[in-house]
């Protein structure tokens, strides 16, 4: 497993560097203009989100997977190590990125409003949800099929959207946020604080086992 | 007798070509070279015994462990080049042997550092700089550096110079004299194999149209060249394969000693070479 997660990053040093690097700017930029705590970490854990993906891009473009189902490991062993790092490499960059925000000149947000309970946790949910939905994706379609994927989502977000827009849909986003949020308010009611909080982290923990039994049951079955 | 790969019933089902039920083994100790033209099965048969690819069905042997259930084990103990070297093209040879080495707890560093200067490898140069030829050595000092007891070759003579590939090919032969290490590698350079393998396993067509020891296929198998009067049944039951050419028939045959006691004295017959036979074999269907 060390092996797996040592060769990962000896494999892409130089990338995480300058990838890494660029991050901490960017966000470091644009987030500090940000002046909204949901809307920072939206943007930052989608984006911390892809650092990883990008490494297992970079095997998939350079068809170096096969040198990794060489190598004294099961493809159990490989995507664990896979799972390990990336979230590993997503939480780093997350937190990089906020502190990136906090250093920048005029930021908006101080450190109460971007680590509190609330924040951090809805940080680790949506990574969870990038994560655990995309990486059987990744894993099944390779590179090109994520990108089409993400893109497609996009493409019909933006349909949806403007057809809702014209009334052609029956769409109301906001009475679907609205429930979702009452949902969790009434779940936080019912459970007390902390254990709303074990509650979230159990499913969160529920949803990343199936999403990895998911990927080794695909990449096992995946000819290279 | 220790086995170093065991291969029962082996199939592997793609739309346009099946690997059809294959069997063959190979002895601690020796050489195998893997035959057969271009799309026969050779890399096929490969990549199952790495497990790099889904078998339909059968079973896989190597160092008698399951090539599934003992995957990390019997990897430890494999050296395995690919017909085409695929490593992260942009990472310098230095961070690719210190990416793999970390896997390998008989990981010879000078023998790794001496194959390097050997086979004239850049360790600072980006692996996408290096030509099939170089990055073939590299893949190959990569093998052969962590003292594998079974080496695992695909097509490792393609790209390659003569001159390196004679020493490659003396140097595997060096490498069997320490009883526990085998070999086997695939190949369509007929001579490779004439020159290297204890055994030869011959595939067309997803198919394997024998598997035995060379000294076997040099006693036995012969090409017969005669007049017509070869193509009375009588002879006929003689031969694998036979086509008629301008000047008469040309046969091959896997009894020759048989062949030249029944056979007319006008039939020329010689000991036929894996190349003989693999022309026959494109020709038509060759059974052992």
């Amino acid at each position: 497993m060390r092996n797996l997660i040592l060769k990962d990053l000896i494999l892409n040093k130089k990338f995480l560097s300058y990838v890494g690097l660029f991050y901490i700017l960017y966000v470091g930029v644009f987030g500090s203009r940000i002046d909204n705590p949901k809307v920072d970490i939206i943007f930052i854990t989608f984006l911390s989100f892809i650092l990883p993906v990008m490494i297992y891009t970079r095997e998939d473009k350079f068809k170096a997977t096969v040198v990794s189902c060489s190598l004294p490991a099961t493809r159990r062993q490989i995507i664990l190590a896979r799972y390990i790092l990336g979230w590993l490499l997503m939480l780093i960059i997350y937190v990089l990125d906020m502190m990136a925000i906090l250093v920048a000149p005029g930021h908006k947000l101080g450190a109460a409003d971007l680590f509190n309970a609330r924040t951090i946790f809805l940080a680790l949910a949506l990574m969870t949800l990038y994560f655990s939905i995309l990486m059987p994706f990744l894993i099944r379609f390779g590179m090109v099929g994520f990108f089409v994927f993400l893109i497609s989502l996009q493409v019909l977000g933006v349909i949806t959207l403007t057809l809702a827009s014209k009334k052609m849909l029956n769409l109301d986003i906001k009475a679907w946020v609205a429930a979702i949020n009452n949902a969790f308010m009434s779940l936080n009611a019912r459970l007390g604080t902390p254990g709303y909080y074990a509650f979230l982290l159990a499913m969160m923990l529920l949803l990343s086992l199936g999403s990895f039994v998911c990927s080794v049951f695909i990449f096992k079955r995946k000819d290279l | 007798m220790d086995m170093a790969l065991e291969i029962k019933n082996l199939r592997k089902e793609y739309k346009s070509f099946t690997l059809k039920d294959v069997s063959f083994s190979l002895p601690q100790g020796f050489i195998m070279g893997l035959v057969g033209p271009n799309g026969a099965g050779k890399t096929t048969i490969i990549k199952l015994i790495m497990n790099l690819i889904r078998r339909n069905a059968g079973e896989v042997k190597v160092f008698g462990l399951d090539n599934l259930k003992g995957e990390a084990e019997i990897k430890s103990r494999l050296g395995f080049v690919h017909e085409t070297p695929s490593f992260f093209e942009d990472i310098s040879l230095k961070d690719i042997k210190a990416a793999v080495s970390l896997f390998y707890k008989r990981w010879d560093e000078k023998l790794f550092r001496s194959l390097i200067v050997e086979f004239g490898l850049p360790l600072e140069k980006k692996f996408k700089k290096l030509s099939h030829g170089m990055k073939m050595k590299f893949s190959l000092a990569l093998a052969l550096s962590h003292d594998a007891d079974f080496l695992i070759l695909d097509e490792p003579t393609s790209g390659l110079d003569p001159v390196f590939r004679r020493e490659l090919l003396e140097r595997l032969s060096g490498l069997i004299q320490n009883e526990r290490k085998s070999i086997l590698f695939s190949t369509h350079i007929t001579s490779d194999l004439e020159r290297t393998a204890d055994y030869i396993t011959l595939i067309n067509h997803g198919e394997i149209v024998f598997s035995l020891p060379k000294d076997d296929v040099r006693e036995r198998w012969g090409i017969v060249k005669g007049g017509k009067e070869l193509l009375a049944e009588s002879y006929r039951k003689l031969f694998q394969s036979i086509h008629e050419t301008s000047f008469g028939v040309e046969a091959l045959t896997l009894d020759i000693s048989a062949a030249r006691r029944v056979l007319p004295a006008g039939a020329v017959i010689d000991r036929a070479s894996i190349e003989d036979i693999m022309i026959f074999m494109d020709k038509g269907d060759v059974r052992a």
